[in-house]
């Protein structure tokens, strides 16, 4: 080694497992680490790589403020980088995770993906970031600009493979906690002494302020405001046991009591848990993406309407109807790209996900879905519309017509699907990891596609049989979907209690008029009402079916606005 | 398996290319050479810093080109950080091709920081970067406070100020120059250039700070500031929050927590939840200012139980002068003191503590035991909060050292010392003499004991014509927003009858300066030379602030003459400036004047900077030359590569130092008191850490010892029994007897002068957040982030009975008018006491007046004589800068001004500012907005009239024709024959 060299050789850095201990029992709350880090990496305001919650718990004068360093938490199986379609999130060999804001496109799955809200948009480079263990100064020799500033030394990284490290020893002898074990992400940030109070996000309501802040987040305002002092909540009517004895009557699953998981407490001058200081964060995915779920449905379901009646000879289709259906679904897969594109924050670096992909995330793999769904559309397409110009010979057309919508099918149905699979792998938005949810997307894509036929056959004419079909496919997925809503995506008590959250925030909370008013009644009750009303009313049949069209896939919007956004306003630190 | 398949298919170039480590190319350019001796690291083990050997010259990674490897490269600066007092070391990292600061990390060599920071050291960047700092001289066009300035030079500066000094100090008017200072950040500087003006012109900011605690210290051992060792102490007792604010906040936190890890019990005293109460093992939340009342029971406790240091009190403590004077009857032995001690503290009991202050007689008593095991090791501490809150503040202090002397807890590991013990002030050159006048604006009569300046007053007193200024300055002090009554201060800094030149010294904009006629830019932390010294532990050090990026140009071979040629626009720094000052003052020598400020390697010439730090640092820090030698560095090159030097590690208290043969060898000793006296004068000392002083008197000389009862004879306590003064002979003949022991006083907000029934509550007006300082850190962003507002802390039970959730507003009505503010509702305060942080409710008049980041846009009014109505037109806004995070600032909230609600609470004995408000709170109505203000200055005068009266002005009791105790201590000590009282005010 070159004397004075402080670089670390390749062969010594694989050993290492980096991680960080942060001893609760010495913090301070001083926000030193908040602030050197924001030097050390040219932070923006606004956004925190690093930063100290405060939660004050108890009933005077037994009160405490719990602290806690929050941030990245490396974790060993870290759900950022695996969607990532970019590789721009990124574990290193020594276990940091790390990212290249050169590569970033912007997409913003990683925030979804990150059950901790470590990560955010850089408003200066619009590219994701977050703690990196300051690996610059890591690849030098030099501990992380936290640790160094730490006036109780509370913060200890180190390498968890050498069992001499300090972080290793103390890890060893001292009971410690992480944050959300059952993520199953296995974090790398230790915490000594923390308390629940700060680990739960969810246990320690947010006020009007907090204690030297303004609330402003977009994630906080208007919902966990609780003061500490939550509203009595329904009268809690005693049950009686059959050994006569007054019990409490069960509870819905997941949501805790009150307004916090954990049973503190909540009367005015009783037990107190209120937060006092938290990072504010902002909710990563807007309109676009429930706008991107309702037009992929459309672009695929059109599609699938139409192959399944050409495929399964339902109903004899001819060259011009089916040149416009699938010009139709290709117009509205163009829509849906356009869509994912415009929600980038980066998105002149959309390109990077064709040429950089990263096949572990279901964005890369979306994204060629829809490329492949596309080009066999396509293809189909400009077959159908040259037989229809007389440009292309019809027997070419026609022979060429069975087999693209055979391979088209399971193409279409891949494009419907795959945003459940990138869903689940969102780990901040237990909500959305839904089983149910590829058939769902199936059935909306069902729903929407027959929908957008309906309302096309007021200005086209349609055999009858194709109309019949379309009919019944609008009624059927209709149906199936009412039914996974209320009684599969909502009807089902959820796991965990994120997702308890967020369900009750659709149904009962901040998005239940998007639910009832949208999903239920324009998306399925008028729909079905007018459906009923066209049976007895044929002659009115095609502008009442074509309303049902659109009042379902208005209603399909509704849904997909409060499903995206409702988890992500639950907040994960 | 399919994904893995595809992936190498694919060949994704991703996963390869993250986690490569190569050296950086060895920097090539030559810098200055360091000679310290270098050790190569062999482990591979991180580490905190750059290795001191290659501070001149080091290359890092850009953390903004990252994970690509930019090297850049910078050199490594020790600087100070200029933020809280505790003069934490700071490491500036200069990038040696832009001459750009990239950031400050602490100073691994800073003997009292130890290379950690909170969270102000690396919002320093922000200081220098702030967009709306001042970067030239201005000078007011209009009328005074009406917002408009001109850009003037220097010299024009200059020149105009010292004439008017010139010509005040040949006119014998020294009295009318004040030099108004916040925490100076600096040691012994002023000391040497206001004495050589001859005047008496120092005015600090001690009155809203510390009077309180320094004076009950004082009264036990002549020195007014504790230093506890608390890294080594069994019993860490805290009145007040000192793992989040100071004296000293980021060095104590550190050894708190040591102390506590290592097993110490921490005891905090704290009305409210700090986060250091948080923290403790036993939080004891009093009512305010019954601290007392627990203290006293604690110490009956150990008296009682006989847990107490019988030793260690019968050597030290004045019992003797006790019994003589209260008891003459009883013989004079330790048994029989013992025997009224008992008596004495038999009415503490732990109910009537609990009593008073709220707190269950069951902690005080668990709290009394834990104390009774402390071994000696019991390490105090009290700074504001209770100490500078309270009528009779300074009893509090008083207490709880009385716990230190019967635990025996005195200039011991893991006790508390005197700070003077653990603090070095080196001798500055040329030191003139004492000035012969007195200023009665800042040492007013009416205030004999006071601990120090009466700076609260000074508007009152100018109102009332007892006199006028020439020549204000203000420096690092906002006294218009800091100060209670601000809005007494606002009408006479407006008038020019009362204050002829107005001349503010600041980096930043600050509500004080835009009253100015003069604003003087001067630079931050990062800008400046300063000596500073801190008692922030066991052991003793001094540390060198310097202006980075001059010392960064020096090394780089481009040596600049004064420090404006380095820092931004045309900022300069006080040492250069009062040298220049003096020197224009006396340009010929004809006053006197100009004699302290000739450089001592160069007679007549003027001294520099390097000069007068060097000739310190060669001449009056012991060991510093001999280990600059050990690398072949001048003192002054050493201090400027390290930044810091340790004197001394561990407890070295004075008092136990037995006389030397030679200073007993011309000594008498008196055969009453034991005190020992010597004619041989008083060789000079290096430190000049002020201390109390005894003069020497024709026949026995100065007092220089004590014999104890056991016949040793050792230095002792620089008081006039040479002992802790468990009996104050000064209070008692200075006109406070029933004062004279430490006893309990009741505070003005006393339970029993509180009406809760009529919704009356005490607002308990001052703590710091543990991440600003003042107006100091307004221009820090990363600060100001976190922190921007300051709710009043109200308890659950007083809310609920007003209706009052967190976020409503509510309407605090003080004795001179009233503010509105936000709730924060927390079960973190006692019921019936409200709190609200002294750091927030920043403003400014003009949409453009500066100080965008902290201050909100308001509308100030006079209705009426002395009625003040302020009103918030809109709190904080993001805006257009050079910098572009203040286009993203999110947050709006300003905080509420509270202090200008406040009047002047003067204690008549410690001379405090009582910040304690008995105050009525009710919901804010319909007409009233967060923000709103509402002042009389007419019903402040008259409150301070009250408070005044409550005074013995020494013309009254002054046992000996002296204004003052002479030996008391006192900063810029005058002559003695200033102390004299003007013969027509005695009657």
């Amino acid at each position: 080694m070159q004397s004075g060299s402080l670089f670390h050789s390749q062969k010594e850095l694989a050993m290492t497992n980096y991680g960080f201990l942060i001893d609760q029992r010495k913090c301070i709350g001083c926000h030193a680490c908040s602030t050197a880090c924001k030097s050390e990496n040219e932070v923006p305001l606004g956004v925190y790589r690093t930063w100290v919650k405060y939660v004050e718990t108890g009933t005077f004068p037994n009160t405490r403020r719990h602290f806690q360093v929050t941030r990245c938490n490396h974790c060993a199986n870290p759900p950022c980088v695996r969607i990532c379609p970019v590789t721009a999130m990124y574990q290193r060999t020594d276990g940091i995770v790390e990212f290249d804001p050169k590569v970033c496109i912007g997409c913003k799955a990683c925030m979804q993906a990150c059950p901790y809200d470590a990560i955010y948009i850089d408003p200066d480079t619009h590219n994701a970031a977050k703690c990196h263990f300051c690996a610059h100064r890591i690849d030098q020799g030099l501990k992380p600009a936290c640790e160094i500033v730490c006036p109780e030394q509370a913060i200890i990284s180190g390498d968890l493979d050498d069992p001499n490290s300090l972080i290793s020893q103390l890890i060893a002898r001292h009971p410690v906690a992480v944050r959300k074990p059952e993520q199953g992400t296995a974090p790398k940030l230790f915490y000594i002494d923390a308390d629940q109070t700060t680990l739960t996000p969810t246990a320690a309501p947010v006020g009007a302020t907090f204690m030297w802040a303004d609330v402003v987040s977009e994630q906080l305002v208007g919902h966990h405001n609780g003061n500490g002092h939550a509203k009595p909540t329904r009268e809690v009517i005693p049950l009686t046991a059959a050994s006569g004895a007054t019990i409490r009557p069960p509870r819905e699953q997941g949501l805790g009591v009150g307004q916090t998981p954990l049973m503190l407490g909540g009367r005015i001058a009783g037990h107190m848990v209120q937060t006092g200081y938290n990072a504010q964060h902002k909710v990563p995915w807007h309109w676009p993406v429930p706008a991107y779920l309702v037009t992929k449905g459309i672009g695929s379901g059109v599609f699938l309407a139409v192959a399944a009646a050409v495929g399964l000879g339902l109903a004899p289709l001819t060259a011009p109807l089916l040149a416009i259906a699938l010009f139709v679904s290709l117009l509205f897969i163009a829509i849906t790209t356009l869509l994912l594109i415009i929600d980038l924050d980066k998105p002149h670096m959309f390109f990077t996900i064709l040429t950089r992909p990263q096949w572990r995330s279901w964005l890369t793999r979306g994204a060629f879905a829809l490329i492949a769904f596309s080009a066999v559309a396509g293809i189909w397409f400009l077959a159908e519309a040259g037989a229809a110009l007389n440009l292309v010979p019809a027997a070419v057309a026609e022979a060429l017509r069975l087999p693209l919508a055979w391979v088209g099918m399971p193409l279409a149905v891949l494009a419907a699907i795959y945003t459940a699979f990138l869903f689940a792998q969102a780990e901040g938005r237990d909500l959305w990891q839904s089983p149910l949810l590829p058939v769902h997307l199936l059935a909306q894509a069902l729903m929407a596609g027959s929908g957008t036929m309906l309302i096309m056959a007021l200005f086209m004419s349609m055999p009858p049989a194709l109309l019949t079909v379309l009919v019944w496919l609008f009624a059927g997925s209709l149906i199936l979907d009412l039914f996974m809503i209320l009684l599969g995506e909502f009807g089902i008590p959820h796991a965990s209690e994120v997702a308890a959250r967020a369900a009750h925030d659709i149904s009962h909370g901040r998005y239940r008029q998007h639910f009832w008013q949208g999903a239920i009644t324009l998306g399925h009750v008028v729909p079905i009402a007018l459906l009923a009303l066209a049976l007895l009313a044929p002659g009115l049949a095609a502008p009442l079916l074509a309303a049902a069209g659109l009042a379902a896939i208005a209603g399909l919007y509704a849904f997909e606005y409060a499903f995206v956004m409702a988890p992500q306003h639950v907040p994960n630190s | 398996m399919a994904t893995s398949l595809l992936n190498r298919l694919l060949g994704t170039l991703s996963q390869t290319s993250s986690a490569r480590v190569e050296p950086l190319t060895p920097p090539v350019a030559r810098y200055v050479p360091s000679s310290a001796p270098a050790t190569a690291p062999t482990s591979v083990e991180l580490r905190d810093y750059p290795p001191v050997e290659r501070w001149n010259d080091w290359t890092e990674y850009d953390p903004k080109a990252w994970p690509q490897k930019v090297a850049r490269r910078y050199t490594l600066v020790p600087t100070v950080c200029f933020n809280c007092e505790s003069a934490c070391g700071l490491l500036a990292y200069v990038d040696v091709e832009t001459l750009k600061i990239k950031k400050f990390e602490g100073n691994p060599l800073h003997p009292g920081s130890r290379g950690r920071n909170c969270a102000k050291g690396p919002a320093t960047l922000n200081q220098v970067y702030d967009p709306d700092r001042i970067l030239y001289p201005l000078k007011r066009a209009g009328k005074r406070g009406e917002g408009k300035w001109v850009r003037v030079s220097w010299d024009e500066a200059l020149n105009e100020i010292a004439a008017r000094i010139r010509k005040a100090i040949i006119e014998q008017r020294q009295t009318e120059i004040i030099y108004h200072v916040g925490r100076p950040g600096h040691d012994g500087f002023m000391e040497w250039v206001l004495p050589a003006w001859g005047v008496d012109a120092h005015n600090s900011h001690t009155n809203v700070c510390s009077s309180g605690a320094r004076c009950g210290q004082a009264m036990w051992m002549g020195y007014d500031r504790p230093s506890p060792d608390h890294a080594n102490a069994r019993v860490i007792l805290l009145i007040s929050s000192h793992l989040e604010t100071g004296h000293y906040f980021n060095p104590h936190a550190q050894r708190i927590m040591e102390g506590k890890m290592a097993g110490a019990k921490l005891i905090v005293f704290d009305t409210r939840l700090s986060n250091t109460a948080s923290l403790a093992d036993e939080w004891i939340s009093p009512w305010p200012g019954s601290e007392t009342a627990i203290l006293l029971a604690i110490a009956n406790y150990l008296i009682r139980t006989g847990q107490y240091d019988r030793a260690f009190v019968r050597r030290w403590v004045n019992w003797a002068d006790y019994l003589r004077a209260e008891h003459p009857d009883l013989p004079v032995s330790f048994e029989h003191f013992e025997m009224k001690l008992q008596e004495l503290y038999a009415q503490y009991t732990f109910e009537f503590a609990a009593q008073e202050s709220g707190v269950s007689a069951e902690q005080i008593e668990r709290v009394a035991k834990i104390i009774a095991r402390c071994e000696g090791k019991l390490a105090t501490h009290s700074w504001r909060s209770a100490t500078s809150s309270n009528l009779g503040g300074w009893m509090i202090a008083r207490c709880l050292w009385f716990l230190n002397v019967l635990t025996g807890s005195i200039g011991v590991e893991g006790g508390t010392s005197a700070n003077v013990w653990d603090k070095w002030i080196p001798r500055h050159p040329n030191m003139a003499p004492h000035p012969k006048v007195w200023n009665e604006l800042t040492w007013p009569q009416e205030y004999p004991l006071n601990f120090y300046e009466m700076s609260i007053l000074l508007p009152h007193f100018l109102k009332e014509g007892r006199g006028k200024v020439d020549t204000y300055f203000t420096r690092v002090y906002n006294p218009l927003w800091t100060n209670p009554d601000g809005m007494s201060w606002l009408e006479v800094l407006t008038d020019e009858s009362k204050i002829g030149l107005h001349v503010h010294l600041s980096p930043t904009w600050s509500e004080t300066g835009w009253f100015a006629d003069y604003i003087l830019p001067m630079g931050v932390g990062a800008e400046r030379h300063d000596m500073m010294s801190q008692e922030t532990h066991a052991g003793c050090w001094i540390a060198f602030r310097q202006p980075v990026i001059r010392e960064a140009m020096r090394r780089l071979g481009r040596p600049v003459r004064d420090t404006r040629e380095a820092n931004p626009g045309e900022v300069w720094e006080e040492v250069e400036f009062w040298i220049e000052l003096s020197w224009r003052i006396d340009p010929d020598g004809s006053l006197g004047i100009r004699k302290t400020f000739e450089s001592p390697y160069r007679p007549g010439q003027k001294i520099t900077v390097d000069e007068l730090y060097g000739w310190m640092f060669e001449n009056h820090v012991p060991g510093l030359p001999e280990a600059a030698a050990k690398e072949g560095l001048t003192p002054l090159e050493y201090m400027r590569r390290y930044g810091a030097f340790e004197l001394r590690k561990g407890v070295q208290p004075t008092f136990n130092k037995p006389l030397s043969p030679s200073e007993l060898a011309e000594a008498t000793i008196d055969p009453d008191t034991g005190i020992v006296y010597t004619k041989t004068p008083a060789p000079p000392s290096s430190n000049i850490t002020p201390l109390p002083y005894f003069e020497p008197d024709p026949e026995r000389g100065r007092p220089i010892g004590i014999r104890l009862e056991d016949g040793e004879i050792v230095t002792g306590f620089l008081t006039p029994s040479r002992k802790l003064e468990f009996y104050s002979t000064t209070l008692r003949d200075w006109g406070w007897p029933e004062y004279a022991i430490p006893t309990y006083i009741h505070s003005h907000v006393h339970p029993s002068k509180v009406d809760r029934s009529k919704n009356e509550v005490v607002l308990l007006s001052t703590f710091r957040l543990p991440t600003l300082i003042h107006t100091r850190s307004g221009n820090a962003k990363w600060l100001y982030e976190i922190s921007h507002k300051n709710p009043v802390w109200i308890h659950t039970s007083d809310a609920e009975r007003l209706g009052l959730r967190t976020g409503d507003l509510i309407k605090v009505i003080t004795e001179i008018g009233y503010f509105v503010d936000r709730v924060w509702v927390t079960e973190g305060i006692r019921p019936g006491v409200i709190a609200c942080s002294h750091h927030l409710g920043r403003w400014r008049l003009q949409e453009d007046g500066g100080g965008r980041l902290s201050t909100a846009l308001v509308e100030l009014k006079q209705e009426g004589d002395g009625q003040w109505k302020m009103r918030q037109i809109h709190g904080i806004k993001p805006y257009q800068s050079d910098d572009p995070d203040t286009a993203r600032i999110w947050w709006e909230d300003a905080g509420v001004h509270q202090n200008l609600t406040f009047p002047v609470h003067p204690d008549p004995i410690s001379g405090m500012h009582c910040w304690h408000q008995k105050v009525r709170i009710e919901p804010a109505g319909p007409n009233d907005r967060y923000g709103d203000i509402y002042v009389d200055t007419k019903r402040a005068h008259e409150v301070y009239r009250e408070w005044l009266a409550m005074t013995r002005p020494a013309y009254k009791v002054s046992p000996n024709g002296l204004r003052r105790p002479h030996w008391l201590l006192r900063p810029f000590r005058p002559a003695r024959e200033a102390y004299r009282l003007p013969q027509k005010q005695k009657s």
